[in-house]
C-alpha cells in the first residue's frame, strides 16, 4: 500500500478550517436574540448531523459494491462509514441534547429529525455488532452488506412513521434554524467545510487501517 | 397424496417440529404474558392502563416473540447439517424465506392470540367490537415483522450469541412497524375507529412490499452463506 | 468408465484462499458416469473444500468449473448427517424425498430402510440414533434421491463394520447404476480397492491424477 501525503494534507486543512471556523462561530456571528450562547452548539450539531447521514449513505454505497464485487475495499469503506456515521450522529445526538435542555427544558423530545437520527444510531451499532462478531471473513462480508442495504432502506420508513407520529401530538416546540443571519449562514458554511474536511480524513484514514488489518490477518493466517 | 408447493412442505415441517417439540411457541408465549403481567405492574391499582399503552405492550411482546420463533426456526436447520441438504436440494433459496416466514408468521399468530387473552385479562383492555379491523392490523404488522425476521434470522443463523445479536439488529429496523402497529392498536383499544387513517396503513404496506422485495433478492446470498 | 460419456462435473485450474491462506491451486480434473474417484491427502489439504466446490457450495477463488447435471442430483454424504433428530427415520426420508419433488409411497421409504437394516427403527427419531445408525440414515436419504453424483466426506466415520460393508455395496452399486462418486477417504489402502481413478492433494496443489494402479506404482515410487 503506497503511502500517500492525501490525509495529511486533509488533516492539516481540517485542522485550520475548522481553526477558522471557530472564530467566525465567537466572534464573526452574532450572539442569537432569544437563545443567547446556547445557540452557538447548533454549528457543531448540523454539520455533524449531515455528514453523519452522509455516512450512512456511503455504508449503502459500499455495501452495494460488496454484492457486485467482492472486494475488500468495498466492505472496508462500508466499515469505515459506519462507525463515522454512528460516532458523528452520536456527537450529534449529544450537542443537540445540551442544546434543548436550555431552549426547550427537556433533553429529550419528540422530533422527526431527532428520533431518526436515534434510530439509525441504533441500527448502525447494531451493524457494527454484527461486524465484530466472531464469523468467517467471506461470509461476514457479504452479512454485513445485506444489512447495510436494509438499513439504508429502513431510513425513509423511519423518518416517515416519526413525523406521522409526531404530527398528530401537538409538538410544543415549532422547528428551529429559520431566521438565521447572513454572517451565521457563513459561520455554518465554514463550520460545515471543516467538519467535512474532518471526516473525510478519517474516512480515508480508517479504510485503510481496515484493509491493513485485513492484510496483516492474511499474511498471519498464511504463516500457520 | 398431491404435490404441494415445497414451500408449503417446508413450513409443514417446521410447524410440526416447532409445535410438537412446544420448543418455540411455549416460551414465546410465557415470555409475551410475562411481559404483559409486569407491565400491568406499573399501573396503580384499580386504573386502566391506555389503549396506546397497551398495544405498545402487546407489540413488545410480539417483536420479542419474533425474535425467539425465528432463532428457533433457522436453529432447525443448523443441527447435522441439514442446511447442505436444504441448499443441494432443487429448490431456491426463495422457497426457504417463504417456508420459514409462513411457518413463522403462523406461530406468531397463534401466541398473539394468548397475547390479546393478556391485554384482557392483565390490562383490562377491550377491542370495542372492532375485531376485523384488528385482525387485519395485526396480519399487516405481522407481514412486515415475518419478513424481517425471516431474512435477519437466517443473517444471525450460527452465529454465538444469536438471540442478542437479532434483537439488536432487528429491533430498530422494525420501528416504523411498531409505531403504526401501536398507534392504530392504541386506537381500536380506546374505542376508536381507524378507518380514516390511510396514512398510517399505506406506511405499514409499503414497507411490507418494499422489504419483501429487498428480501427477495438478498435472501439467497444470506442462505447461501449461512 | 466409458470415455465417451460426458464428464458430469469438470474443474479446470480451480484453485481456492480461505482470506489470504492457499488452500489448493491449479486443480484439473473430471468426473465421468459410472466412476469413483478417491480423494486422498493430509489434513488440511482442502479435501473437504474440494468437495464443496464440486457440490456448488463454495465459489472457487480461481479457475473454472462445469456442471451437465440438473439441481439435485447431487448427493452428500459426510460429517453432517442432514437428519433432523426430532423427525423419525421415515418422516426425515419423506420430507427430502418431497422436497426433491418425489412423491415416494410408504412401501419405497420402507425398501431404502430395510437395504440399510434400519427397517425396525424407522418410527424412532433419528435424534436417539447412535452415531453410525444416523450416517445409516444418511445413506438411506443419499440412495433414495437417487442421486447422479455422489460426493462422500469420509462416509465411513462411525460405522461399525457391518455398516461399511453395507457402503461399500451401495457405492459398487451407485457406480453400476451409471452414478458417479467423489470420495474423501482417510483409508487409502482399503478404499482404493473399490474406486477406479485416485487424486491426491498434497503441498497445496494436485500432487497426483491416475488410475488406481498408476497411484499404487505413484505411493510406491514416493
Amino acid at each position: 500500500m503506497k503511502v500517500t501525503p492525501l490525509i495529511s494534507i486533509l488533516a492539516v486543512a481540517a485542522g485550520f478550517t475548522l481553526v477558522g471556523a471557530h472564530l467566525a462561530i465567537w466572534l464573526h456571528a452574532p450572539v442569537e436574540a432569544t437563545m443567547g450562547l446556547v445557540q452557538k452548539i447548533f454549528y457543531l450539531h448540523l454539520p455533524l448531523a449531515w455528514w453523519a447521514m452522509l455516512s450512512f449513505f456511503l455504508v449503502f454505497v459500499g455495501s452495494v459494491g460488496v454484492l457486485f464485487r467482492k472486494t475488500a475495499s468495498w466492505d472496508a469503506l462500508a466499515g469505515s462509514a459506519a462507525e463515522m456515521g454512528v460516532l458523528f450522529s452520536g456527537l450529534a445526538l449529544i450537542t443537540g441534547s445540551l442544546w434543548a435542555r436550555p431552549i426547550w427544558n427537556v433533553w429529550w423530545t419528540w422530533d422527526p429529525r431527532l428520533t431518526t437520527a436515534l434510530i439509525m444510531w441504533f441500527v448502525y451499532t447494531g451493524y457494527l455488532v454484527l461486524r465484530t462478531s466472531p464469523i468467517p471473513h467471506a461470509k461476514r462480508r457479504i452479512l454485513c452488506a445485506v444489512l447495510g442495504i436494509v438499513a439504508f432502506v429502513n431510513i425513509p420508513f423511519v423518518f416517515f412513521s416519526t413525523r406521522l407520529w409526531r404530527s398528530i401530538h401537538p409538538s410544543v416546540i415549532t422547528s428551529s434554524g429559520g431566521g438565521m443571519e447572513p454572517e451565521m449562514w457563513q459561520a455554518m458554511g465554514i463550520s460545515l467545510a471543516g467538519m467535512g474536511l474532518l471526516w473525510l480524513a478519517l474516512i480515508i484514514l480508517r479504510t485503510r487501517q481496515i484493509l491493513i488489518q485485513e492484510r496483516l490477518d492474511g499474511l498471519w493466517a498464511a504463516r500457520l | 397424496m398431491p404435490r404441494l408447493p415445497r414451500f408449503l412442505i417446508l413450513a409443514h415441517k417446521d410447524l410440526r417440529l416447532m409445535l410438537g417439540l412446544g420448543l418455540g411457541l411455549v416460551q414465546t408465549v410465557l415470555l409475551g404474558l410475562l411481559i404483559i403481567f409486569v407491565f400491568s405492574l406499573s399501573l396503580p391499582v384499580g386504573e386502566t392502563m391506555s389503549g396506546q399503552g397497551a398495544a405498545a405492550i402487546f407489540w413488545l411482546a410480539s417483536v420479542f416473540g419474533l425474535v425467539l420463533l425465528f432463532n428457533a426456526l433457522y436453529h432447525l436447520e443448523e443441527a447435522n447439517g441439514v442446511r447442505l441438504g436444504l441448499l443441494l436440494a432443487p429448490i431456491s433459496p426463495t422457497t426457504v424465506f417463504v417456508g420459514k416466514a409462513l411457518a413463522g408468521g403462523a406461530l406468531l399468530v397463534l401466541a398473539q392470540i394468548f397475547f390479546l387473552i393478556g391485554l384482557v385479562v392483565f390490562l383490562g383492555q377491550s377491542l370495542y367490537g372492532q375485531w376485523l379491523w384488528a385482525l387485519g392490523l395485526v396480519l399487516a404488522v405481522d407481514l412486515g415483522l415475518v419478513i424481517m425476521g425471516s431474512l435477519l434470522g437466517a443473517l444471525s443463523q450460527g452465529q454465538a450469541a444469536r438471540e442478542s445479536l437479532l434483537s439488536v439488529i432487528l429491533f430498530p429496523l422494525l420501528v416504523p412497524l411498531l409505531l403504526g402497529g401501536v398507534k392504530l392498536g392504541g386506537g381500536l383499544l380506546s374505542g376508536v375507529s381507524i378507518q380514516d387513517e390511510t396514512q398510517w396503513m399505506t406506511l405499514i404496506m409499503a414497507f411490507d412490499a418494499l422489504f419483501a422485495a429487498v428480501a427477495l433478492i438478498l435472501f439467497p446470498l444470506v442462505f447461501r452463506e449461512g | 468408465m466409458t470415455q465417451s460419456d460426458p464428464e458430469l462435473v469438470s474443474l479446470n485450474g480451480v484453485g481456492h484462499y480461505f482470506g489470504q491462506r492457499l488452500v489448493f491451486r491449479q486443480v484439473t480434473l473430471g468426473v465421468a458416469p459410472g466412476e469413483v474417484l478417491l480423494v486422498l491427502g493430509p489434513n488440511g489439504a482442502g479435501k473437504s473444500t474440494l468437495l464443496q466446490i464440486i457440490a456448488g457450495l463454495l465459489t472457487p477463488g480461481s479457475g473454472a468449473i462445469d456442471w451437465t447435471l440438473e439441481p439435485g442430483e447431487i448427493g452428500y454424504l459426510g460429517h453432517g448427517t442432514c437428519v433432523y433428530p426430532f423427525l423419525s427415520a421415515s418422516e426425515n426420508l419423506f420430507f427430502w424425498a418431497r422436497m426433491h419433488g418425489m412423491t415416494p409411497a410408504v412401501e419405497d421409504i420402507t425398501t431404502v430402510l430395510d437395504r440399510v437394516g434400519l427397517k425396525a427403527a424407522a418410527l424412532e427419531r433419528a435424534g436417539t440414533f447412535s452415531r453410525g445408525m444416523a450416517q445409516r440414515l444418511s445413506l438411506a436419504r443419499v440412495l433414495l434421491l437417487d442421486a447422479k453424483l455422489l460426493l462422500l466426506d469420509e462416509p465411513a466415520t462411525g460405522l461399525d463394520t457391518a455398516s461399511r460393508s453395507i457402503l461399500d455395496q451401495e457405492i459398487s452399486q451407485a457406480r453400476a447404476r451409471g452414478a458417479a462418486v467423489v470420495w474423501v477417504s482417510h483409508d487409502a489402502r482399503r478404499d482404493v480397492l473399490l474406486a477406479d481413478r485416485v487424486v491426491v492433494l498434497q503441498g497445496k496443489g494436485q500432487a497426483f491424477l491416475g488410475t488406481t494402479t498408476a497411484y499404487q506404482q505413484w505411493w510406491c515410487d514416493a
